[in-house]
């Protein structure tokens, strides 16, 4: 569904992403761990188009996504969550999920649509009228996915989920994420939470200092010592 | 009654004002204006026990009058009747706030009422004013009576007879104001329509109706209120830009100068060329809706500050630019080296330079035909018109897709981007239709004063014109129009007139102490300090309510946002304290 190709991105003259190659297929939950300025996130947002890679191909459902603007892709079928959440503070909870459906214009749909996000998270539903800076850290990140999936995603990219997050709050989101995947959204999850991510992905990719340095079968890289001794804080 | 020893203090203090003002300045309508809100307010208090919004409502009519009547008073008592009308508005809008009518004719028997109530009020302030506190000041009163003669119906039926058919006046002519209005404001409410409605027309008969009170009146009030108007339209457009897309804007008014140029040379003798101003205000609106987007393109990576500085720069560029286009020696020839090859370009005197162009042709209309400087209602009216829509149009424009993606870009461009918002197309937007609006304002404005000099467009227009965007409140028009009349009414009128009226206090003075006028010689001339003025309202308002006077909820929470848990402490700690809460 999702490839890229020996993708290079830069920050002005950072090299961020040195020759990323990966692919999501159509259904998976694939997550990217590693530990901090790894790419894990310049990764996402080169997917999204906020920082276009400067060589190498994106493809998505088999057409090149190079060069298309961050607002087109999201009409293309790819929404993102982003990292630190970035819900609109002043606007209701109601408002942030309609501004997620900015892109679309047939108003019963998104009206099922978003009862559909408040059957994920009930807890948006009591709240809808109050002002999205008001709501909890767990609360404002079930905003910004609920937000993400308003555009209709056939591709669900999710930046730290789990960030800043009570442990019973991050086993609730990604119960969440696995349940969206069920329902037919393919979900890429870019986690520190290693653990946790390994536990609900079906393939992972493990990213160092701009580089893939590993992938495989989540099952099986739960079980690898040099990612156990790295990521999963185990001796 | 707990609110009843504020009340007192407030009306002890009126009055002690309306006596100052009528020892020192033997112009009794002004003193009436002032007694007439104490009196509102009291029967405000009477209406109905506690309603502190009526008695606020009360005042601030009362206020109005009496500013009205600084304004306007000296020599031109018909000003008792607008402060009249006014205060009849005042007690209509708040007897609607407490009973609203869902028909006409409810409406209209509420209106009457609370009408007749005023009328009554500007009676009884006008005749104690006459009969009794003027006698009592030892100030003739019969001048006074004479100008209200002549202002109203009864040129040659004078002496006591004439005042109580004027007090009769003022009281039937207040009833019917309120009654219009209450029967305009039950009509609109009674229709399925927005609940806001009912103010607007209540707000619009009067905008309607001053051309006709002003000429009935000879007030000269039209004068002040088209600049002053052209102002309020000049900030709704400035306001999309920082109101809505939160774009910082300091170089409005280059805008404003490219749709007045526009209008000028292109309708003018001045360049031979003389099109319709119906034709040329769309094109003064197209240039400089172009201009927007040329302003905005080069500025899109730009945020905050350095796109405050940007258009600092931009709005010196542009009067500089038409003062240099023309003027000057007459007509040579420039002579370019463009690679090396000579071009030589006919100097022409596109703009007049510091001369500016005059004259400029005014609108036509087939009955009406030329609109002449003399006569001003065709041009209240075509304003109100033009503003009417740039009211509606935005309306609209802030309540669509593209009002949200301002307003998310406003809160969070990265977001904006990532919800698929073109935040590209949503600034340039922005910048262009904004300027937009002020190619319509600065149409008019060329049209109306009929010549344009690049002064009139420079620094501090803009700055002018933030502050009535900031004063009134970010993001709301209403707020915009509120800050606009405020800041532009003390300009044109408010201060010249108060300048002048202290000018006459102090020489009366001088005339009856034999004293010296050194002590109010640097208030005579307020107009000098209007600068100094709206600086200090400025610090003060960004010190104690930064979003403004009838702020934009969503702004106001974006301002306030570290007061939440404060908000709720507070209110917890109130639940605490009072037993009957927490029970």
């Amino acid at each position: 569904m999702l490839q890229l190709q020996n993708v290079h991105t830069y920050y002005g003259n950072i090299h961020a992403l040195k020759g990323i190659s990966l692919e999501i297929n159509q259904g998976e939950i694939v997550t990217l761990i590693g530990s901090n300025g790894a790419g894990k996130s310049t990764t996402l947002r080169t997917i999204s188009g906020i920082t276009p890679p400067r060589t190498g191909q994106v493809l998505f459902e088999g057409k090149p996504l190079n060069g298309v603007p961050a607002h087109k892709i999201v009409s293309q079928g790819i929404s993102q969550s982003p990292e630190g959440r970035r819900i609109f503070a002043n606007l209701t909870v109601r408002e942030n999920l309609e501004m997620g459906a900015f892109t679309r214009n047939d108003k019963a749909e998104i009206a099922s649509d978003m009862d559909r996000v408040f059957e994920l998270f009930p807890r948006l539903k009591e709240r809808v009228v109050q002002r999205g800076g008001t709501l909890s850290g767990g609360e404002q990140q079930m905003l910004a996915i609920g937000r993400a999936l308003m555009s209709r995603p056939r591709l669900l990219l999710l930046d730290e989920p789990s960030m800043g997050l009570a442990p019973v709050l991050v086993d609730l989101i990604f119960e969440i994420i696995q349940n969206i995947n069920s329902q037919g959204t393919t979900i890429l999850v870019v986690e520190q939470n290693a653990l946790m991510a390994l536990g609900i992905a079906h393939r992972a990719y493990v990213l160092q200092t701009g580089a893939i340095v590993k992938a495989g079968d989540a099952a099986t890289l739960r079980e690898d010592e040099d990612v156990q001794k790295a990521y999963l804080g185990m001796e | 009654m707990p609110n009843t020893k504020r009340y007192l203090i407030t009306g002890g203090i009126g009055f002690a004002v309306g006596t100052f003002f009528l020892w020192n300045y033997p112009n009794l309508a002004l003193g009436s204006a002032i007694i007439g809100g104490l009196v509102i307010a009291a029967l405000c208090l009477l209406y109905s026990a506690p309603l502190p919004d009526m008695v606020k409502g009360g005042l601030i009519a009362g206020l109005f009058g009496a500013v009205m009547t600084i304004v306007y008073g000296p020599d031109k008592p018909g000003v008792a009747i607008i402060a009249g009308m006014l205060s009849g508005l005042g007690a209509g809008l708040l007897a609607f706030q407490r009973k609203p009518q869902a028909t006409p004719q409810a409406g209209a028997a509420l209106g009457a009422g609370a009408g007749a109530i005023a009328g009554a009020w500007t009676a009884l302030a006008l005749f104690l004013t006459a009969f009794v506190i003027a006698p009592a000041a030892g100030v003739d009163a019969s001048e006074f009576a004479e100008h209200l003669s002549e202002t109203v119906i009864l040129a040659d039926a004078m002496g006591l007879a004439s005042d109580i058919l004027i007090l009769l006046f003022v009281l039937v002519f207040c009833t019917i104001t309120g009654a219009l209005l209450g029967a305009a404001a039950g009509a609109a409410r009674a229709l399925p329509l927005r609940p806001n409605i009912p103010l607007l027309a209540v707000i619009a008969l009067p905008v309607i109706l001053i051309p006709l009170i002003d000429r009935a009146g000879n007030l000269l009030l039209l004068d002040a209120l088209i600049p002053i108007y052209i102002f309020i339209l000049l900030a709704l457009g400035l306001n999309i830009v920082v109101g809505y897309a939160g774009l910082l804007d300091l170089g409005y008014a280059a805008f404003f100068a490219i749709g007045a140029y526009t209008t000028a040379m292109l309708s003018s003798p001045h360049l031979g060329i003389n099109i319709s101003f119906w034709l040329v205000i769309w094109v003064a609106a197209a240039v400089a809706a172009i201009a927007g987007l040329a302003l905005g393109a080069p500025t899109l990576p730009l945020r905050g500050d350095y796109l405050a500085i940007v258009t600092l720069g931009f709005g010196e560029i542009v009067p500089i630019l038409f003062r240099n286009l023309g003027g000057g020696p007459p007509t040579g020839t420039l002579t370019l080296r463009f690679f090396g090859l000579p071009i030589g370009i006919e100097q022409m005197d596109l703009t007049g330079g510091n001369k500016g162009i005059n004259p400029i042709s005014p609108p036509n209309l087939p009955l009406i035909g030329n609109f002449e400087p003399s006569n001003k209602i065709p041009w209240y009216y075509l304003l109100i018109i033009i503003m009417g829509l740039a009211i509606f149009f935005i309306n609209r424009l802030r309540d669509s897709r593209q009002g949200r993606a301002w307003m998310a870009m406003r809160e969070d461009e990265l977001a904006a981007d990532a919800m698929g918002i073109n935040v590209v197309r949503t600034k340039l937007l922005a910048f262009s239709m904004g300027a937009m609006f002020s190619g319509f304002g600065g149409a008019f404005y060329g049209a109306f004063i009929g010549a344009i000099f690049p002064s009139s467009f420079d620094f501090s227009v803009s700055i002018i014109l933030l502050c009535m965007v900031i004063l009134g409140g970010l993001g709301n028009m209403a707020g915009v129009i509120v800050g606009g009349l405020l800041i532009q009414g003390a300009d044109k009128m408010f201060i010249p007139k108060g300048a002048e009226l202290f000018r006459d206090i102090a020489d009366q003075r001088a005339l009856t102490t034999g004293g010296s006028t050194v002590g109010v010689s640097a208030l005579q001339d307020l107009t000098q300090q209007r600068l100094l003025l709206f600086g200090i309202v400025l610090v003060v308002m960004m010190l104690i309510r930064p979003e403004g006077l009838l702020p934009n909820e969503r702004r106001k929470a974006e301002l306030h946002s570290d007061d939440d848990p404060i908000n709720i402490n507070s209110v917890a700690a109130e639940a605490d304290a009072d037993p009957s809460l927490a029970a």
